[in-house]
């Protein structure tokens, strides 16, 4: 009884001996960082900058990762995807469409399928409450969307919600926008100026990282009546998203396999294989190669952790080099405690317990900083994101940077200092070590400048890249030309429009089309020209149906022939061609030559040049323009230069709100539209530009502090050299040279990493810029010059410095 | 106490051997205090680091309280910094960051011993060294002659049975330096603490009762002072 007492005495003796130990080295600790003041700025400084954009970029990682993943069953839902196949057989395109035939065969014949719902695509359109209407988000689906997704529902009943086919269900910022209340159970709001729809529903608004977001939601059933395709149930119309949860133990393989049996007993002619695909996988691994998946959005992923991880190891480098130029004070003081008794444990666990204090007060800073910038990185790139504080795993995985960070800072201190041997330490005999040390800082300068230059370097290839298309011609003259939706009345009204339009003085010409001038309407592979290689076209051609007007409006170049005209009754069968359309055609003399598209013959009566639509990085597909008054979609004009461009927009705005009152007035410019297409590119520059600002700046942090404490320990040597006649410029050489050296070193290995990478990049565009030497010359120049001006304050305060101060300390 | 056997000490250059220490040999008895002086090189601290244990020598025997421990590893060594050697330094070697308090507590911290007997254990020693008002103090707001009672003060607060002192008073000016022995001699002399130190000074040396002359490594004589008090 005595001995276990006093077993226990020990122990809880011992215990509060470690708590007043831990008490005083985190007394010592805080009074250390506070004395050194300018390097603990420089580290915790760096440090949280390091960690914030870290951080910041791991939340954006996250919440690439998470897409689609919110619902509870989410893992089990899956989009059908469909194989296209060439007439050979092979695979050549895989998309996520379906036909509306697939679901309720597969729904009947496949045990593993839970839910099932057919969707469409998603699309703007108006919705109103009384006269006031607002183009929104809308998608049709069947009910068993309710039972996939978990939505919340603020107002309504899930089970009943998609029963009636006039009925919808509105987010709540839809139900805000329209009745300013999300209490609008059973109020009636108007779709397309058509239906009268019950609200049944108000749910809360849809992640942003989804894939289905819809502002409000319409059953199905009244999609089948509205539209003519979704009504028809057949096997060759793939216009439709086709969503469907398994159960959890089903096995996808034999699914799949299981669904093609089912499609080819219903459908004998199976044309086109169908597949299941996850969805949660379709935003990041949605590139597919021969109807297998080959990555997609997520190599960007990994391109942002490994910058993540880039920035904040270089911040660690700044730490531990800190660390290391102020080993020799350190030193001195685990000579001491060994002499007192420390032992090496206790010495190590008090050097990390400081890089985690350190770390800790960084975190704090870099999370205020996040707070700071994320509404300015949630606009650059387009998103919404916010730091989730009620997510265990955000703080479990912050807890691991703190530890992980303060270790990997933490333990040069910790394990090579602590092994000193004393009298070594306190007699200040470690130049022998300090061969190791300073090599070791040497590597990880050049390896943090190495990184910071392929940062530059390849910033300036985006944006040279960026503006290598920003300079190619699109192949018409885009200011003074604006669009806008043909929507409502604009389709019949068209050229009560148009009238009016050039009447005013405002638009000097326009025309309308089935689909927006920069913007791929149908492909195809019906069409049919004398003198064809083979007796079937198989080359993807693209039409836009258009009237008149098409060519005067929008100044493409016409090559040869005309624009279509009132003057021939016959231009109602006419169609304008590409050059490269020609060029497959092999025709020598275009206008004038009959085509047969669509069972029908039509004359080609002109050539134009190519232009840039869609993808500006890329050739495009033989363009067909053909006439077609029914091709409604957008409308196309031109801005009479002579007036004052607010005048002209104002109106148009009033004439067109007059004709189609309904709708919201949109019109865009056609310069902005182009500048839009470079958004994704631009974002990366700016991305890898803001980056690289910080890793540089990060970088030049570290060397400041590494050249106080070099201009420190060589005072002495210094002051003698001073005594001794030397020149202050020559002084500032020798503190500045070798840091110059090192750059030059990391530049050498950086400028191969960077080429071979942004070569890499750059093979992503048919149409690219070349990677000119002078971009690496300006990226080592520029990082030369920023070092220079880091540390050529410290090297020439200390070159001034009375040399009888640095000699008076021994 | 202490047992030096043919101590031997030389770094090896090009196969030129150049001797710091030849052949010393000698006993300390519990209760001595003894001065150890020569002129500079002549491997008075390299002695005293060896009787530290802070260096090793190259050949020799060296038995501290009867065990041998020319190579001890560190544990044990630790173990015997903590209970039975005290250090005092030429540089004071205080700790900057710790208050005076602090610093004379680290090494009973580091020995573990329990709360209120450290606090006890420091109180009595800023007492006896009359520091009570400087105890909140940090080092570089002391006199050097302060600095160096700390230090002592620290040396001497886990009881050791030998200090162990480096030219203790090289840094001071010698009113301060007088203070300092005369606090070694009462060590000595009322708690039975054996003392060895390296000094340049007759007059530190004439405090103490034995005094190895040091001459290129080598002892040269070994003479009992006579207490002329």
């Amino acid at each position: 009884m005595c001995e276990v007492f006093l077993i226990w005495h020990t122990i809880s003796n011992q215990k509060g001996n470690h708590d007043e130990m831990f008490k005083l080295n985190f007394k010592i600790i805080l009074r250390s960082i506070w004395k050194n003041k300018v390097s603990s700025i420089i580290n915790v400084v760096g440090l949280a900058i390091g960690l914030a954009a870290c951080l910041m970029l791991l939340l954006y990682v996250m919440y690439e990762l998470n897409f689609d993943k919110q619902s509870k069953d989410s893992e089990n839902v899956h989009v059908v995807m469909t194989n296209v196949l060439d007439d050979k057989g092979k695979i050549f395109v895989t998309f996520n469409g379906s036909t509306t035939a697939f679901a309720p065969v597969i729904k009947r014949e496949i045990p593993e399928v839970k839910y099932i719902s057919r969707m469409d695509y998603g699309n703007t359109g108006l919705i109103a409450n009384g006269i006031n209407g607002f183009k929104k988000k809308s998608k049709f689906a069947e009910p068993d969307i309710l039972k996939m997704y978990d939505y919340k529902f603020i107002h309504g009943d899930p089970k009943t919600a998609l029963k009636d086919p006039r009925s919808v269900i509105l987010t709540e910022s839809t139900a805000k926008t329209l009745f300013g209340s999300t209490d609008v159970l059973n109020k009636t709001v108007k779709y397309q100026e058509k239906e009268n729809l019950t609200v049944t529903a108000v749910i809360k608004d849809l992640p942003e990282n989804s894939s289905n977001r819809f502002d409000y939601l319409m059953p199905w059933s009244l999609y089948e009546i509205l539209d003519e395709g979704a009504r028809d149930l057949n096997w060759s119309n793939f216009s439709f998203v086709t969503l469907v949860t398994l159960r959890p133990d089903a096995n996808l393989d034999l699914v799949n396999k299981k669904i093609y049996e089912a499609i080819k007993r219903n459908n004998r002619e199976v044309s086109q294989p169908n597949f299941l695909f996850p969805l949660s996988k379709m935003h990041l691994y949605g590139k597919f190669e021969e109807g297998k998946s080959v990555g997609g959005d997520i190599e960007q992923i990994w391109l942002f952790t490994a910058l993540a991880i880039g920035i904040l190891l270089i911040a660690c480098i700044n730490f531990m080099n800190m660390a290391t130029a102020k080993s020799e004070k350190r030193a001195k003081e685990v000579g001491i405690k060994k002499t007192i008794g420390a032992n090496r444990r206790s010495l190590i666990m008090q050097f990390l317990a400081e890089s985690m204090v350190l770390t800790l007060i960084s975190v704090i800073i870099a999370i205020a900083l996040i707070e700071a910038f994320m509404p300015i990185f949630n606009n650059l790139l387009n998103i919404k994101m916010s730091i989730p504080y009620f997510n265990s795993y955000i703080w479990l995985g912050l807890l691991s940077v703190i530890l992980l960070t303060g270790l990997i800072a933490g333990s040069y201190p910790a394990f090579y200092l602590s092994s000193f041997n004393p009298t070594q330490s306190l007699k200040r005999n470690v130049e022998g070590r300090s061969f190791f040390s300073l090599s070791l800082r040497k590597l990880l300068v050049i390896g943090q400048f190495c990184f910071t230059i392929i940062l530059i370097i390849s910033t300036l290839v985006i944006y040279k890249q960026i503006q290598f298309i920003k300079n190619k011609p699109v192949g018409f003259d885009v200011n003074a030309l604006v669009e806008m939706p043909q929507d409502g009345q604009l389709n019949e009204k068209f050229e009560l429009l148009k009238t009016r339009l050039l009447k005013s003085g405002a638009v000097t010409n326009m025309y309308q089309s089935s689909v927006n001038l920069s913007h791929h309407g149908s492909n195809f592979t019906g069409i049919e020209w004398r003198g064809m290689p083979n007796p079937e076209n198989k080359v993807l051609f693209n039409r836009v149906g258009t009237t008149y007007d098409y060519i005067s409006t929008n100044g493409i170049k016409l090559i040869s022939g005309r624009d279509f005209n009132k003057k021939y009754a016959s231009d109602s069968s006419a169609i304008l061609v590409s050059a490269s359309a020609v060029k497959v055609m092999g025709l020598k003399k275009p206008v004038g030559e009959i085509v047969k598209m669509f069972d029908s013959n039509c004359t080609i009566i002109g050539v134009f040049d190519d232009y840039v639509w869609d993808s500006p990085y890329q050739s495009n597909n033989p363009m067909i323009v053909y006439f077609n008054k029914g091709g409604t979609g957008a409308i196309t004009m031109r801005l009479n230069e002579n007036n004052n461009l607010q005048q002209n927009i104002e109106t148009i705005t009033s004439i067109t709100k007059e004709i189609n009152p309904a709708y919201p007035v949109e019109i865009k410019f056609m310069n902005s539209i182009y500048a839009e297409k470079l958004t994704k590119e631009k974002t990366l520059g700016l991305l890898s530009n803001l980056f690289g600002g910080l890793a540089i700046f990060i970088s030049c942090l570290g060397l400041f502090g590494l050249l106080s404490y070099s201009a420190e320990q060589r005072t002495k040597e210094f002051g003698i050299r001073k005594v001794l006649g030397a020149s202050v410029v020559s002084l500032m050489q020798l503190l500045s040279l070798s840091f110059v050296k090192m750059i030059l070193v990391a530049t050498v290995l950086a400028a191969p990493i960077a080429y071979y990478v942004m070569l890499k990049w750059l093979d992503n565009f048919e149409f690219h810029t070349t990677i000119s030497w002078w971009i690496i010359a300006l990226a080592a120049l520029g990082t030369i010059s920023i070092t220079l001006l880091t540390v050529s304050y410290k090297a020439y305060r200390t070159a001034k410095s009375n040399p009888i101060n640095a000699l008076k300390y021994e | 106490m202490i047992e030096l056997k043919n101590i031997e000490k030389y770094y090896a250059n090009k196969g030129v051997k150049s001797y710091i220490l030849r052949h010393v040999t000698t006993s300390i008895k519990q209760g001595e205090f003894v001065s150890i002086m020569g002129p500079s090189g002549a491997g008075k601290s390299t002695l005293l680091n060896i009787l530290g244990m802070l260096e090793e020598p190259t050949y020799g025997q060296y038995e501290f309280m009867g065990e041998d421990v020319v190579s001890l590893n560190e544990r044990k060594r630790i173990e015997l910094y903590r209970n039975h050697i005290g250090f005092v330094f030429q540089a004071y070697h205080l700790i900057d960051e710790m208050t005076v308090a602090e610093n004379i507590e680290a090494p009973l911290l580091y020995k573990k011993v329990p709360g209120s007997e450290r606090k006890s254990r420091v109180a009595d020693i800023l007492d006896r060294f009359n520091m009570v008002a400087k105890s909140d103090l940090f080092p570089n707001q002391l006199s050097g002659g302060q600095q160096q009672l700390v230090g002592i003060a620290r040396a001497l607060v886990a009881q050791p049975s030998i200090i162990l002192a480096d030219e203790p008073t090289g840094n001071l000016q010698s009113t301060q330096a007088l203070q300092i022995m005369d606090l070694f001699k009462k060590l000595n002399e009322e708690e039975g603490i054996t003392i060895v130190q390296v000094t340049h000074s007759e007059v530190n040396a004439a405090y103490g009762s034995r005094i190895l002359h040091l001459l290129d490594g080598v002892i040269k004589e070994d003479v009992v002072v006579q207490q002329t008090v």
